[in-house]
Formats: C-alpha cells, sequence, structure tokens
C-alpha cells in the first residue's frame, strides 16, 4: 500500500484499512525496539521538528524515540526557550519551519485545529501530537495496536472508555477509529464530563459504570484533572472514585480476562487503583513501548518511501 | 437635480411596490410616480433645461430607501488597524447603507459627550453614509456607574449598549432601563451570560463536539433575553435585543410582544445563511459571537422575521485584521466583516430562494430600524431626505480583499462569487457610490 497522506491530523481522514497497514508496519518495528542495538539507517538525512507548546515528556520523548532509531535529525523547539514565548505566531513559526527544509513536524498545542492551521501552511507533513480536545491520533493508534495485540482484532469488542470524556481527545480520536475498525464503543462517566452530543461518534453513552462491565474486552480510564473539581464539575475525588475509579474488584464484573489501559499519566487512587495498575490485566507499560512502534511506523510511512516492506 | 427613471421603487412605508420614476431637488425626494415626462420633471424641478437634471436609466434595476444598519462595529477610535470611520463608511455606502448605528465598544470607549461628537465630526468629514453613535450604557464598559445619558444623547447618541459585552448584573440593567426614559432611546442589549459561555468559541452541539472545540451553550443567549425583557416588563424601560440566534430567544420575543412590552430585535444575516456545520477549524471568518447555531435556530429566527416577532435585520460587522484571524480557531477574535456582502449574500440565499420578499427586506433594513431608532429616512415620501439606494439584482462580482473598502476581509465569502448588489449609493441626494466608476 502506498502511503497517501501528508500530514496525520486526525483519525477520521483514515480508513480501516490505513489504520490495519500501519498497524501492520508497526509489528516489525516493535521487534527493532526489543533488539539490543536499536538504530535503523531508514531516516537519514531526514529531519523532524518536535514542537510542544503543551508540555508531554510522555509524548514528546516517545516521537523523540521513534524518531532517533529510525535515524532521522531531530529538532527541538520546546516553549520556553524559543521565540514561541516571546509571542510569535503560529503563522511566523510555520514560514520559519518551511524556510529550514524541515521534511516533518509533529505539533502539540492547546489549541484545537492548531496542526491543521500549521498544516495548511506547510509542504512539510504534519503529525498531531495532541490538540486542544480535538484530536490525539497517535495515542489512539498505539491504543489499537495494543488492543490488536491483546484481543486478536477488533469486530464486535466491547470497549468502555471511562471518566472525564468531555475534555478527552484521547476519547474522541479513540471511539472514532474502533467504529471504523468493528468495535463497540460505550463513553462512561458523570453527565458534567459526558455531554449527549458525543452520540455523534456512534458510540453508547452510559453514567453507570457497574452496569456496563459485564461482558467488556477491553477498559480504558482516562486521567481526571484534578481541578475539575474546583470548575465544579465533579462535587469530590471521593464520589468521582466510588462512582468511577477502576479497582480489582469491579473489573471482575465483566467475567471476561478484560485488559485494563490508561494513555497515562495516571491519577493512581482516583481513577484507577494501584493495584490494579500494576496486576497483570495491566497493559499500561506496553501502551508506552506501542507508542513508539506505532510512531516509528508512523513517520516511517509519511516519510520514508511509503512501503510496509521494513528491512534491516 | 436627480432624476432615477423607469425603476422598480420598493418602499413598504407606502406601501409600494411598482414600476415608475423618482426626482429629487435640494437634497429631498421631490416626487415619485409613474413614468414622468420631460416636461412634468421640468416642472417639478422647477429647471429650464433638461440637461441641468442627472438622469439614471433604472430598467431592470430596484429603488430603495437607504439601508439602514443598527449593528456596526467601526473601530475609531483606538482600533483604526482593523477599521477607522472612513473606510468603514466607505463599506457602508458600497453595500447600500446609508445610516449606521456605530457601537462604542471602542479604545476608549464611548462613554462622554466629547466622544460623541468626535465619532459624528470623523463621519462628516468622511461625507459617506449618516453615522449615528450608539453611546456606552455604563461607564468604560464596567457595567457600574451609567453614562451621563441625557448629555450623550444631546451630543447626538440615539440609543445606549455596552454591546461587545454582556451587562451581567441585573439591577445595572434594570436602572439603565428605567434611566433611559429621560431620553426616550432604547438600551440594546448584547444578551451574554458570561458564566455560561465561559471560555467558549462556538455553539455548544455536535459540531463543536466534533471539532474539539469549546462551546458556548444556547442558554448563554437565551437566559439574558428573558432577564431583558422581564424588566422591560416591569419598568416600561425600552430594550433591543442585538443579534438574537437562538430558538429560544424567538420564543421569549414571541411571548413578550403578546405582552406588550416594548422591545425590539435584530438578526444578523450571518445567522440566516450559515450553521454551526459550517464552521471549520482553519477559517476564523465563521467565528461569531453569538455564534453560528443549528438548523432548528435558523428556522426559528427566519420564522421570527417573517411574522413580525424580530423587527430588523443588522450586520453587526465587526472588522479583524487579517493577522488576527490567521491563527488556530480558539485564538483568534469574534467577528464577521459584513458591510459589503450582505445584501448580496440576502439577495442570493434568501430572496432568490424565495424565503423572503425583497419588500421584506426593505422593511427590516430600512423601515423598522429608522422607526424603532427615531431616525429620519426609511422611505420614499416626498419631502424626506434623498437617500437612496439603486440596487442591480444581475450584477456578479467575486469577494476579494483588494476589492473591499473595508480595511478587513474576515468574511466567509472571501474568494467567492455573489449576486445582487447595489450599483449607486446616494445620501442626501449627493451621489456616494457608483459601481460604474469604480
Ligand atoms: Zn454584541
Amino acid at each position: 500500500m502506498q502511503w497517501m497522506h501528508k500530514d496525520l491530523l486526525d483519525i477520521d481522514n483514515l480508513t480501516a484499512q490505513e489504520i490495519e497497514h500501519i498497524l501492520q508496519t508497526a509489528v516489525p518495528m516493535k521487534e527493532v525496539l526489543a533488539r539490543p542495538i536499536k538504530k535503523l539507517p531508514t531516516l537519514r538525512g531526514k529531519s523532524i521538528a518536535l514542537m510542544f507548546y503543551e508540555s508531554s515528556t510522555r509524548t514528546r520523548t516517545s516521537f523523540e524515540t521513534a524518531a532517533k532509531i529510525l535515524g532521522a535529525d531531530i529538532t527541538n523547539f520546546s516553549v520556553a526557550q524559543s521565540s514561541v514565548s516571546k509571542g510569535e505566531s503560529l503563522l511566523d513559526t510555520a514560514k520559519t519551519l518551511q524556510a529550514m527544509n524541515i521534511d516533518l513536524v509533529v505539533i502539540r498545542h492547546t489549541s484545537s485545529g492548531a496542526p491543521e492551521f500549521l498544516a495548511e501552511w506547510l509542504t512539510a507533513g504534519v503529525i498531531n501530537g495532541g490538540d486542544g480536545q480535538h484530536a490525539h491520533p497517535t495515542q489512539a493508534l498505539l491504543d489499537y495496536f495494543t488492543i490488536k495485540d491483546h484481543l486478536g482484532g477488533f469486530k464486535g469488542k466491547k470497549i468502555l472508555i471511562i471518566g472525564d470524556v468531555l475534555h478527552s481527545r484521547v476519547a474522541r480520536s479513540n471511539a472514532l477509529g474502533l467504529k471504523k475498525l468493528g468495535a463497540e464503543v460505550t463513553f462512561i462517566g458523570p453527565p458534567t464530563l459526558l455531554s449527549p452530543e458525543m452520540k455523534y461518534l456512534g458510540v453508547k453513552i452510559s453514567y453507570d459504570l457497574d452496569k456496563e462491565l459485564p461482558g467488556a474486552d477491553a477498559v480504558m480510564a482516562l486521567r481526571l484533572q484534578l481541578e475539575r473539581q474546583q470548575s465544579g464539575l465533579v462535587p469530590s475525588i471521593r464520589e468521582y472514585n466510588r462512582l468511577y475509579g477502576l479497582t480489582r474488584e469491579r473489573i471482575e464484573k465483566t467475567g471476561k480476562p478484560t485488559i485494563v489501559m490508561h494513555p497515562g499519566p495516571m491519577n493512581r487512587g482516583v481513577e484507577i487503583a494501584s493495584d490494579l495498575a500494576d496486576s497483570v490485566q495491566s497493559v499500561i507499560e506496553e501502551q508506552v513501548t506501542n507508542g513508539v512502534a506505532v510512531r516509528m511506523a508512523l513517520i516511517y510511512l509519511m516519510i520514508g518511501g511509503g512501503t510496509a516492506n521494513v528491512v534491516d | 437635480m436627480l432624476w432615477i427613471k423607469n425603476v422598480r421603487m420598493v418602499d413598504p412605508s407606502q406601501g409600494i411596490s411598482a414600476i415608475g420614476d423618482l426626482l429629487v431637488k435640494d437634497g429631498r425626494i421631490a416626487k415619485t410616480g409613474e413614468r414622468f415626462s420631460e416636461e412634468d420633471v421640468l416642472a417639478v424641478l422647477g429647471v429650464k433645461k433638461i440637461n441641468q437634471v442627472d438622469q439614471v436609466e433604472g430598467q431592470g434595476k430596484y429603488l430603495f430607501p437607504g439601508l439602514i444598519d443598527v449593528h456596526v462595529h467601526l473601530r475609531e477610535p483606538g482600533q483604526e488597524d482593523k477599521e477607522d470611520i472612513q473606510s468603514g463608511t466607505r463599506a457602508a455606502v458600497r453595500g447600500g447603507f446609508t445610516s449606521i448605528l456605530a457601537m462604542a465598544n471602542t479604545k476608549p470607549v464611548v462613554d462622554t459627550r466629547a466622544m460623541v461628537e468626535f465619532v459624528r465630526h470623523q463621519a462628516q468629514r468622511a461625507g459617506k453614509a449618516r453615522v449615528y453613535p450608539v453611546a456606552a450604557v455604563t461607564k468604560g464598559f464596567l457595567g457600574q456607574e451609567l453614562v451621563e445619558m441625557v448629555d450623550l444623547k444631546d451630543g447626538g447618541a440615539v440609543a445606549f449598549s455596552d454591546d461587545g459585552k454582556g451587562i451581567q448584573s441585573a439591577e445595572t440593567m434594570r436602572l439603565s432601563l428605567e434611566y433611559a426614559k429621560l431620553t426616550g432611546c432604547p438600551i440594546i442589549s448584547h444578551c451574554e451570560d458570561n458564566n455560561l459561555a465561559g471560555q467558549g468559541v462556538m455553539r455548544k452541539g455536535e459540531a463543536s463536539a466534533r471539532l474539539g472545540l469549546k462551546g458556548i451553550p444556547a442558554s448563554a443567549e437565551s437566559v439574558m433575553v428573558a432577564r431583558d425583557v422581564l424588566i422591560a416588563g416591569e419598568t416600561g424601560g425600552k430594550v433591543h435585543i442585538a443579534h438574537v440566534s437562538t430558538k429560544e430567544s424567538v420564543w421569549i420575543l414571541r411571548a413578550a410582544k403578546k405582552l406588550g412590552i416594548d422591545v425590539s430585535a435584530e438578526v444578523n444575516p450571518h445567522h440566516l445563511l450559515f450553521t454551526d456545520e459550517d464552521v471549520k477549524l482553519t477559517n476564523a471568518s465563521y467565528k461569531v459571537n453569538p455564534p453560528l447555531a443549528g438548523r432548528e435556530d435558523q428556522e426559528a429566527l427566519l420564522e421570527g422575521l417573517l411574522d413580525g416577532t424580530i423587527d430588523m435585520l443588522a450586520t453587526d460587522h465587526a472588522p479583524h485584521t487579517w493577522e488576527e484571524k490567521t491563527r488556530p480557531f480558539a485564538e483568534t477574535p469574534f467577528g464577521i466583516n459584513a458591510l459589503e456582502t450582505v445584501l448580496a449574500a440576502v439577495w442570493q440565499e434568501l430572496v432568490l430562494k424565495g424565503k423572503m420578499n425583497i419588500e421584506k427586506v426593505v422593511q427590516l433594513w430600512s423601515v423598522n430600524p429608522a422607526c424603532r431608532f427615531g431616525l429620519e429616512g426609511g422611505t420614499l415620501r416626498a419631502g424626506t431626505p434623498a437617500d437612496l439606494v439603486l440596487f442591480d439584482p444581475a450584477w456578479r462580482e467575486i469577494i476579494t480583499a483588494e476589492s473591499l473598502e473595508s480595511k478587513a476581509q474576515n468574511t466567509p465569502f472571501l474568494g467567492k462569487e455573489l449576486q445582487g448588489f447595489p450599483i449607486m449609493t446616494w445620501v442626501g441626494g449627493k451621489i456616494v457610490m457608483n459601481r460604474d466608476h469604480n
């Protein structure tokens, strides 16, 4: 399959076939990660800019690692040091990148649509590393990879996404692709964090975690920002935990060897109990590894030639 | 001296919609009627030779009383990079507007008589559209102390509004509606509850969920509309609701009018032309406040205009610089640049599609605003100032940054072709715009 997309801005631009293609490409990438010497010459001479307008060590490090293993040169524009903090507009930053002949830009931004904005101005490819409440496609892809790895596929699988769906780009992007791949997705959370509009995604909306657990193949807890209590969206962390906190006892209600996921960073004891996070059912650490593999696959497809025939 | 011939005159103030001629003498309409002969014209105008009279052939065209727009942001003083009174009034006459109400949210705000007089003075200097200043309701737009309404009215203000911001304190709104009785001028209310609107950037709904943009619920507007009509009812004050955009607001206004409350309201054409489904992440010219709403709201607004619940159309012309609008959506200011495109858009999308006839458009955009705000114009009656628009329904134009008189270009129609434009505009009998001579 020839890779046709200049950018990866959200999952809705991808077909199920294209998603599967990325996941397939990530399989040999993951094998490379398991080797003692992790280095491929594939992208030697290519340059990638990482622009993180919103701090995220985890996502930035994952992209950085992926790019390094593929042999690309990396330029980090961290907001604190660059002209960004001096009020340079995103437009001027885009023009600067254009002038430097960068091959690929990874952007994370607090404003929804910032990656689309950049993509309109750049001939280089753009990967959305998370924008506002809009999209986080690489997180979704690594979640698909993890689900496929453990459940064998997506058709008819029951997947619960739990918590602060309202503010979650992870939930949105995940649901978009999971539906395309044939899974059944349920969003669960309190009404203040789960607006009925989300039904447009074709997902089930529920306020009752315990009712939805039976039969679930995968449960994904979302991070609850602790300031949601101050904004009046949840009365207390205590009550949130009582209603939506994942625990070992609770997860038994699925009646299945359900996998437990979390995009990180976790609030242990809030949305997920520590012992569950560290249990055998938890795939949270694998998600991190898979994140590097999937990002390698994506970068490779976008600027490395575009086939799935990775060889060393 | 002017003789416009053989033109379809539309004047709902006299129930006229017929082909005929119109004569102008000394800046005022001298006579209208069916075809005049040269002798008639010479007699009415009191001249000896016909070459002393400018003649305009109006076949296939419409002649309206000049449109009156009660909601325009001219940005001067303080934000002349977006627009100034000269560019804004040039844009106005190019769009068919002979009178406009200029909002007070300039820098500084128009809250003193000196400021009101400055705005009028600048408008006279520009010599295009008539500009009627709207003064602030509260000093500095702080929502606390009332401005000197009587002195401001004496300086030329025709209404009071903190538009750009909603008055959050219900008590301040009550006091302003009471005190404004001394002036007879309406309070124009920008209905927005800041708590409900929060940091939202578009209408809350499926489209905002899809784009991952923070939503503004419809109630952020409608609860304030309810509050203000109730206070107007209780005080007997005179209120005008700016930019109505939700179906709930229309219900409230319909009920308020049944109760005899002294309320009027406007709709901005962009709320009739677009919905939240049109909002694009990378095109902030669809970002406006109140935000573009849903299909049902759009239908309710049109119904409200047709049944008289809503009294007028108004642009809410809100120019912003290219730099301000060329950013990620959430970081851009609210507002649509409308004066020069809006009549064509209404013609093309509402009149040609049979949703509203041209007589109704003139009623809503000329007759009713003149009546509500006590302005001259809004009629072709003999003896009134000759504020006129000659409209060519076949004229087509592609909207470009270069073609706009406005300094700004934040219109969803940029790069698109529209049909149906004013080709000549007169203010007080003086020609101020002629598309043929551009
Ligand atoms: Zn307003």
